[in-house]
């Protein structure tokens, strides 16, 4: 492997993580309008009533009280040919910006979106500083901390290694 | 029984107390009576967790409603097999579950290493102890089951009294997976507790080597099994109890278990690098507690009413004792590693970018990036009211965006790490272990394609699947072929010899089909259909090739509970085909509603039927009929990773012979034993 293996690795792993950005997922197989801007909400939020916090298409686990009427409302709002910003609008007004099933891409709540890519991003960074701390530490500097922590010869440790990894080879 | 109960869970909590802080002690001290006796103060204290859990069980067979907690979760009708599950069914019942369980652990180690392992073993006990304190504690003076009913008399003061019958349990728990799901989960959740006390025991003692691991292999394993098979469960009870079409809505619960099953699996793969090359000491230290601190956590949640969740228990007070126990545990954890950590330094380098070595690094990284992506979006409503005023929800969608490509990341390392070697793999060796399965992968997506399988993620998931299917057919063909050159048995006989040979590597093989079938399953997803409508008698509907026929409805009185029954026709291509009785039962007791769902399950796809109530409007009943193709291989993926993890918990059949037989290497004296810091074997101990 050249030395920009490990980038090109790097960006194709990158690459991939940033997908659900440009792609959506499983919802948008859905032709019916009504479910799919159901799957953007959830049932039942601020009401004492039923808080499951479920998909609204998705909710009729036993007591809910909220998902049906929420569905009719929902269903009609379709029906008049209402544009889905001012349907979800119409729910935010009704119960607040909790009803969406994820939170707004804006403000504070982009932190949510920003968070998984940074992790990953920030992950790899220090993956590959390790691995790179870890390929230039020269050998002597790791067989002495070996010695000082385990007060074994690197010669018996190696012996004993060898003879376990003969036996459990994984 | 009551106060049978109560009195040994009090003396258990004395136990507890003088195991833990006698274990400060007699690790202080050194002295052997000190250490003995708070080992055996350890084995009381399981003994008396085991007979209070008795003595509830039994106020619940014998219908004692003198007590609170069996007034609130049973009744008179309840069956025997629900009174057993009755028990962590509330609050205090699942708190005491969970000291139950971990009694078990804490007994079998404390048995098991009695006369094994005497310097770390004082340690062990004492994080054991003070794990075991923190829930007797809780046990005792915070949610006690044993609360005597009372109400106020005429002059104010409260009496004892019992009610003639109890309130019922809750009809969602009254579903035979319910008596054996949270059992496998809490078993999950605590026996994480037994690798936390090892590591946190051998960093405290600056234990030598790599014996800790090797000592609390199998108990990681077997929590890690438990965990899995409690996800598996829960998440088919989900499915065919709540009735909503889907097994996972990504419920603050769901995460909660999750959560540690993601870090332990790092630790089970991350592990392998101390093994073998003395590396990534102070990470699976650290994966170890994370992963034990994720079980109080993913507690905390269940019960403190800081996420809301369809699952979670009752809220309480309770959160402040848990913050204050994960806090706690985190000071001694940081301190420790702080005042050990020059123990931790590594002894090897890195040979190769391309080895197995670096693909556990990025095996680990995908399972924590999943971790704390699912831990912050679980807890991002919480941070979000924090700073905004503005409460949110983060539901299904979000976690679906934000996990799938990395999920998908991880099945791909599922399929390359084991393949590449250890230290440095040549450019010939990857060519000759990923030519076949990659291109195996590549025409599966290029037939799916061509039959229309247009999902993204989905033909995706499903090329990586027969990529990392492939790999390991190849593995067991290859290892097979060779035993089969030398002895001639038949094929089937050298797959099972060449697994029983290396039951570690071929277990954690079969765990990783597993893994590929519930991924499988997933890919489905994306293709589920659901129809919903209000029918008459006699009335149709179609899903997909099914078209559903109303025949009637019926009223089936239990004894718990009525049934009332949708019944079914079910015709393909017009041909009756079987009956389905989807039903919602009404418990008389709670006056509450339950459903079960009829499904028809096939490895294609999934005809799931349930009866939605009445329309208010119509008074019709409403049949919600779902299409959900290869759900079935979930459920099978989940078997099949419980059985690699019970293989890969089975003995070397080679190693026994290797040791029984192999000569003393020459370059040693003969006899000469190797110390105890050196790990030479796996599953013999």
């Amino acid at each position: 492997m050249t030395r920009r293996g490990p980038l090109v690795a790097i960006a194709a792993l990158s690459a991939l993580a940033t997908l659900p950005v440009w792609i959506s997922p499983a919802g948008a197989q859905q032709t019916d309008r009504a479910k799919q801007i159901g799957g953007k909400l959830v049932c039942g939020v601020g009401t004492s009533v039923c808080n499951c916090r479920q998909i609204l298409t998705q909710c009729n686990h036993v007591g809910c009280m909220n998902s049906s009427a929420m569905l009719k409302t929902l269903d009609q709002k379709v029906a008049k040919g209402d544009s889905e910003e001012a349907i979800l609008q119409a729910f935010i007004l009704e119960f607040g910006r909790e009803v969406l099933a994820e939170p707004p891409k804006s403000g504070f709540n982009m932190i949510a979106w920003l968070m998984p890519s940074f992790y990953l991003l920030g992950g790899m960074v220090l993956v590959v500083l390790v691995i790179s701390r870890w390929r230039k530490r020269p050998a002597a500097e790791s067989a002495g901390a070996a010695r000082a922590a385990s007060q074994l010869s690197p010669e018996f440790l190696e012996r004993a290694r060898a003879e376990a990894a003969r036996q459990t080879e994984d | 029984m009551d106060v049978f109960g109560s009195f040994a869970l009090i003396l258990a909590f004395v136990c507890a107390a003088y195991a833990f802080a006698g274990g400060i002690a007699a690790i202080v001290t050194r002295h052997p009576l000190l250490i003995k006796s708070t080992r055996q103060a350890g084995i009381a204290t399981c003994c008396l967790i085991f007979l209070a859990t008795f003595s509830l069980e039994y106020l619940f067979f014998t219908d004692n409603f003198s007590v609170a907690y069996v007034v609130s979760h049973s009744n008179r009708d309840l069956s025997t097999f629900y009174k057993v599950a009755a028990l962590w069914s509330g609050m205090e019942g699942s708190l005491l579950f969970w000291s139950l369980l971990l009694a078990v652990y804490v007994f079998s180690v404390l048995i098991a290493y009695r006369n094994k392992n005497g310097e770390l073993m004082p340690y062990v006990g004492m994080v054991m102890a003070g794990v075991q304190l923190f829930f007797l504690t809780l046990n005792n003076f915070v949610e006690s089951p044993f609360k005597a009913l009372g109400a106020p008399g005429a002059d104010g003061i409260m009496n004892f009294v019992a009610r003639s019958d109890g309130n019922g349990l809750n009809p969602l728990l009254q579903y035979p997976e319910m008596v054996i799901h949270p059992p496998n989960l809490y078993s999950g959740y605590t026996g994480f507790t037994i690798p936390f006390a090892f590591a946190l025991g051998a960093l405290l003692a600056r234990y030598p080597g790599e014996k800790w691991i090797h000592l609390t292999r199998k108990w990681t394993m077997i929590a890690w099994m438990f965990q899995s098979a409690g996800i598996v469960l829960g998440a088919h009870w989900a499915y065919a109890v709540l009735g909503w079409g889907g097994y996972w809505g990504w419920d603050p619960v769901e995460n909660a278990s999750l959560l540690p099953w993601l870090t332990g699996t790092a630790f089970l793969h991350s592990v392998m690098m101390q093994e073998k090359r003395g590396m990534m000491k102070v990470w699976n230290v650290w994966l170890v507690f994370c992963t034990f601190l994720l079980c109080i956590l993913g507690t905390f949640l269940t019960r403190s009413g800081v996420v809301s969740s369809v699952h979670a228990f009752a809220q309480s007070n309770i959160g402040p004792w848990f913050l204050g126990f994960i806090g706690f545990v985190l000071v001694v954890c940081l301190g420790a590693y702080l005042k050990n950590r020059d123990y931790l330094k590594s002894e090897n380098q890195l040979d190769s970018v391309i080895s197995r070595e670096s693909s556990f690094l990025f095996n680990n990284l995908v399972l924590l990036v999943l971790c704390i992506a699912v831990l912050s979006g679980t807890l991002f409503p919480v941070f979000s009211e924090w700073f905004t005023g503005d409460r949110i929800s983060v539901g299904a969608p979000f976690f679906n965006k934000v996990n799938i490509s990395a999920g998908l990341l991880l099945l791909f390392m599922t399929g390359v790490g084991p393949l590449l070697a250890w230290r440095k793999t040549s450019t010939e060796s990857m060519k000759r272990n990923f030519g076949w399965p990659l291109a195996a992968g590549l025409l599966t997506g290029a037939i799916a394609f061509g039959f229309g399988f247009r999902a993204f993620y989905s033909l995706i998931c499903l090329i990586l699947c027969m990529f990392v299917a492939a790999t390991i057919v190849l593995e067991f063909y290859r290892g097979s072929k060779v035993i089969r050159a030398r002895s001639g048995a038949s094929f089937a006989a050298c797959v099972i010899d060449l697994t029983m040979r290396n039951t570690r590597r071929y277990g954690g093989y079969i765990v990783h089909v597993g893994m590929v079938f519930v991924f499988i399953g997933l890919s489905g997803a994306a293709f589920n259909r659901d129809v919903q409508k209000g029918m008459q008698i006699g009335q149709s509907m179609q899903i997909g090739p099914y078209t559903l026929v109303l025949q009637g409805a019926d009223s089936k009185p239990e004894k718990n509970y009525t049934a009332q029954r949708m019944l079914v026709e079910v015709l393909r291509d017009n041909k009756p085909m079987m009956m389905m009785f989807p039903e919602k039962r009404r418990f008389v007791t709670n006056q509450e509603n339950g459903t079960m769902v009829a499904i028809y399950s096939t490895l294609k796809e999934d005809l799931y039927v349930v009866f939605a109530g009445e329309d208010p409007e119509t008074n019709l009943p409403v049949i919600h009929a779902f299409l959900n193709p290869l759900v079935k291989w979930i459920w099978f993926g989940g078997v099949v990773v419980v059985f690699g993890t019970i293989v890969a918990l089975l003995p070397n059949r080679r190693a026994v012979l290797v040791l029984a037989g192999a000569p003393q290497p020459t370059a040693h004296p003969a006899g000469h034993p190797l110390p105890s810091s050196v790990t030479l074997r796996e599953g013999h101990d």
